[in-house]
């Protein structure tokens, strides 16, 4: 460019020109911190017994990756659609969701996955390892032993499964009444753990000398056989009284027939609950005595609220003494009771008589539902030595080739997620003992522990990548709430309570899908990366870097600001000082 | 990029000299996401002046132009009509300064060029102070400030100048606020005036400064995004002077904002209150002026 000046010479006008970049300094050389990418493991993951990754089951599901989300589950828990129905969710209570609005409606989401594979909608694709050449024996094909066996055969063990009755399920199939869980879903379920090969042999009740025997013919022997004897009152004319558990099978079983007209529950577990609800579709006045406070009882709460709404009539605080009977009727006489301070460990009252008067109950039949033991002493290690290793959900009792013990036999709770829990630490237990033995098993154990909570995670066990469940657990305090607002917890449809007395037919519906996305889009996916893309959006260096999928933080030109950190919403990031 | 509607190329490059979580830089990746490679920035001195690179360096890969403080407008008309003497009309000029050269040493030879409704985009990132010469109080540095002309007690007691209301009064077709907390927002923004084509848009950007307003790094998105949650800084856009379309309705106490900076550290309970009434009532008329033009237009 050039002036025409006054004199009519030409001056040079000099612009200066840039000519190259500024990504030749290496501004990364500021820094005094870095950001990392460092995944944390999620509360409700921690929570749950059977360990399941429930952040990315969540994040799978709001991407429209139901298969993924569907192995997701599979890998930790072979029954998503019996879960979603009877399951406690205790994932639920402890959900950091809870701090904004409402807990993220797990259960549901985790029905809608297992229900929709049940439509044949998604398929599992979940690959089993070269077999090992070892075959694993299994007493009890209830949830425990089912779940053993499925995660032995998917590492690659041949599995034969003992069963007394004449379907495998065990409680799943003949302690849950139809309106809870719906004998196709637990069909369903059963089959594709069958379908990974292992044998399973019904109306074939196992022995002592069984197992002794067992432990010639097999590598290693699980005993998950549950409670088979109820408990006993210890009060005279007891024996006049029905066992819950067997009415529940026998409804189970088709015996529909109208049992009495009133009817006394004594108990105030799930098993209680669920035979005092059953009668009352059956149309029996039912009343439910149990001799502590109903707020201790030890059945779910919401099985507990609706038996009441159905009209179940609870009778807390009475203790039976005798049971009498006066013509067509039975006299139950009762001992009121009064609370005196706490339990020191069960965080529920005690309970002593009130020294009052003694009541009468009248009724035309007496149902109990008090609690079961084992059926056998040998359904435990007969002597414990300083080799019985007593883990959470199982034992192992001192012996080669290793015997061990799980389900409702071992387990502090007797819960289905339980019993797949104590199922999956039986598996890795044996699977362990081959490769390393007895000595590795609990340290193995503990590297694979979900958060810091005993859950175990198999993906972990196996080694899938990207599932490094960290110690570290993500707190409310940790989310970004500015990328989250407030939204309804998804309500599911129950029938009403009409329909729902006058029948067997499940209360509750499984999610419509567009209500399921929007459900799933609430959950936080605490501690997981989503690919959300904060930290590349917003890095002022252009640091972060996307390849194949992968972010990368680009050293040479971070300064350490922070800023992706700060923005990830869920805690997937993290400062560290520079070494 | 996932989950966004945000378009992945950059034309701004690492290296660059800008402090560590600088939120002009932010705005500048953003905008220039929207403008693309037909594009020639103006920038008189400023922080960016600075960060846009030392010769022969240069951190954008488009045309930069860097011209005199108080020269933005006037400098950004000339480029645009050599670009006309050139017949080129698909490049799109903008212009890029910091708030005293827009708020105070500039507004002349910007409300030249806007009166003339000159073909260009300007704007203004916004840092609240003259950031590049050592924190000096600008007629941007919000009520309650404490900057290096205005330390201590003598805490600035003057309201910030509204400057988008000044650009609407010269009617152009667009004049609009943006935050580097809210991208997509802002990309739209800037996407619908590059579009504009014919007349001048003004973009009012909020850029956290950390080192002038006293802040962590970390947490300069943040606090931008505070600033619209309160409503300190409400997020709108005016088309034709007349049109006024709110984008964000913030409703978090303003003290959330304050508390947490360092350039506001002294303030009390008192001032607070005084603050939020301040805002209360911007917001107040903000809401009237939209529902007043809409009924009339
Ligand atoms: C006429 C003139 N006066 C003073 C200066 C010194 N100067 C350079 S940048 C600057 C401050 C710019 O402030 P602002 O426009 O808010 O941009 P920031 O630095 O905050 O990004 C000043 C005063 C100058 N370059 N020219
Ligand atoms: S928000 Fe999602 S990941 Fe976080 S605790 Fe709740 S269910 Fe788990
Ligand atoms: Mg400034």
């Amino acid at each position: 460019m050039a002036q025409e000046p006054e004199n009519g010479k030409k001056i040079p006008l000099f612009i200066s020109r840039s000519h190259i970049l500024t990504d030749v300094n290496k501004t990364g050389s500021w820094r005094f911190v870095r950001p990392i990418y460092r995944e944390k493991t999620a509360p409700c993951s921690t929570a749950c017994p059977a360990g399941q990754d429930i952040p990315r089951i969540e994040m799978f599901f709001n991407q429209n990756q139901f298969e993924d989300a569907l192995n997701t589950i599979l890998f930790e828990n072979p029954f998503p659609s019996v879960c979603g129905r009877v399951c406690f969710h205790p994932c639920e209570r402890v959900c950091n969701r809870a701090g904004l609005d409402e807990p993220v409606a797990v259960h549901d989401l985790e029905r809608f996955i297992g229900d929709a594979a049940a439509r044949g909608e998604l398929k599992p694709g979940l690959k089993k390892l070269p077999a090992k050449g070892k075959t694993v024996c299994i007493i009890g094909a209830g949830p425990a032993g089912m779940a053993a066996g499925y995660f032995l055969s998917r590492m690659g063990y041949s599995c034969d499964i003992y069963e007394a009755r004449s379907e495998p399920g065990g409680i799943l199939r003949w302690g849950i009444p139809r309106y809870r869980l719906p004998e196709t879903v637990l069909t369903f379920e059963i089959d594709r753990i069958k379908q990974y090969g292992l044998k399973i042999s019904c109306n074939t009740p196992v022995t002592h000398d069984f197992v002794e025997d067992a432990k010639n013919r097999y590598q290693a022997v699980f005993i998950a056989c549950g409670h088979g004897r109820s408990l006993k009152m210890n009060i005279p004319g007891e024996h006049m009284a029905d066992d819950g558990l067997d009415y529940l099978n026998r409804l189970r079983k088709g015996d529909t027939a109208p049992s009495t007209t009133t009817a006394a529950v004594i108990g105030g577990g799930n098993t209680a609950i669920d035979v005092a609800r059953s009668l009352v579709r059956q149309g029996t006045k039912t009343t439910l005595i149990y001799r502590r406070q109903k707020q201790d009882m030890p059945a779910f709460k919401e099985e507990v609220e609706m038996a009441v709404e159905e009209g179940v009539t609870i009778m807390e605080l009475f203790s039976p003494v005798k049971i009498e009977k006066h013509d067509e009727e039975f006299v139950i006489s009762l001992q009121k009771m009064k609370t005196a301070g706490m339990e020191t460990d069960r965080g529920r009252s005690r309970v002593i008589p009130d020294g009052g008067p003694g009541h009468q109950f009248r009724t035309l039949k007496i149902f109990t539902a008090i609690g079961a033991e084992p059926a056998d002493p040998w359904l435990s290690p007969l002597q414990k030595t300083d080799a019985t290793l007593d883990l959470s959900h199982c034992t192992l009792a001192d012996s080669d080739p290793p015997l061990l013990y799980g389900g409702d036999l071992t387990n502090a709770i007797q819960s289905v997620p339980d019993a797949v829990a104590s199922g999956k630490q039986a598996a890795m237990a044996i699977d362990i003992f081959f490769k390393q033995g007895r000595h590795a098993i609990t340290d193995r154990l503990n590297s694979c522990r979900v958060g810091n909570g005993p859950a175990l995670s198999m993906a972990r066990y196996m080694g899938e990548k990207q599932r490094n469940r960290h110690e570290d657990v993500v707190s409310f305090e940790h989310i970004n709430l500015d990328y989250f607002p407030r939204e309804s917890r998804a309500e599911t449809k129950t029938l009403s309570l009409d329909d729902r007395v006058r029948s067997f037919d499940e209360i509750k519906t499984t999610l419509t899908i567009d209500r399921a996305l929007k459900e799933s889009r609430r959950c936080f996916n605490c501690g997981i990366c989503n690919a959300c893309d904060n930290c590349r959006i917003f890095c002022p260096e252009i640091a972060v870097t996307l390849h194949a999928g992968e972010r990368q933080i680009d050293l040479d030109y971070c300064k350490g600001c922070g800023i992706c950190v700060v923005e990830c919403p869920r805690s997937a990031m993290e400062l560290q000082e520079e070494g | 990029m996932a989950g966004y509607n945000i378009p992945d190329t950059d034309y701004m490059v690492s290296g660059h000299v800008g402090c560590p979580g600088c939120g002009a830089t932010i705005a500048m990746k953003f905008a220039l996401k929207a403008m693309g490679e037909k594009t020639m920035v103006v920038i008189p001195a400023c922080c960016w002046g600075v960060i846009a690179g030392p010769y022969p360096q240069s951190s954008l890969k488009v045309p930069i132009l860097q011209t005199a403080f108080a020269t933005a407008g006037a400098t950004a008309s000339g480029l645009r009509a050599a670009l006309d003497m050139k017949g080129d009309s698909e490049t799109t000029v903008m212009a890029w300064a910091g708030d005293g050269g827009t708020f105070d040493i500039g507004i002349q030879a910007l409300s030249g060029a806007v009166e003339r409704n000159e073909d260009f985009i300007y704007v203004c990132y916004d840092n609240e102070a003259y950031m590049n010469t050592g924190v000096q109080r600008s007629s941007a540095t919000p009520f309650g400030s404490r900057t290096t002309t205005t330390p201590g007690k003598g805490w600035k007691k003057n309201r910030k100048k509204n400057m988008v209301e000044i650009l609407a009064a010269h009617r152009i077709p667009y004049a609009a606020t943006a935050s580097i907390a809210y991208p997509e927002d802002m990309i739209r923004k800037f996407d619908k005036a590059r579009r504009m084509k014919g007349g001048t848009r003004f973009i009012h950007v909020f850029a956290t400064c950390p080192t002038g307003w006293r802040i962590p790094s970390e947490m300069s998105v943040k606090i931008a995004r505070l600033a619209v949650q309160s409503n300190v800084f409400p997020l709108y856009e005016v088309e034709n002077g007349v049109k006024y379309t709110i984008n964000v309705e913030g409703s978090r106490p303003v003290a959330d904002y304050f508390k947490i900076q360092g350039r506001f550290k002294h303030l009390t309970d008192e001032d607070f209150e005084k603050i939020q009434n301040m805002v209360d009532k911007d917001w107040e008329l903000l809401l009237r002026k939209t529902s007043y033009f809409d009924r009339l237009t």
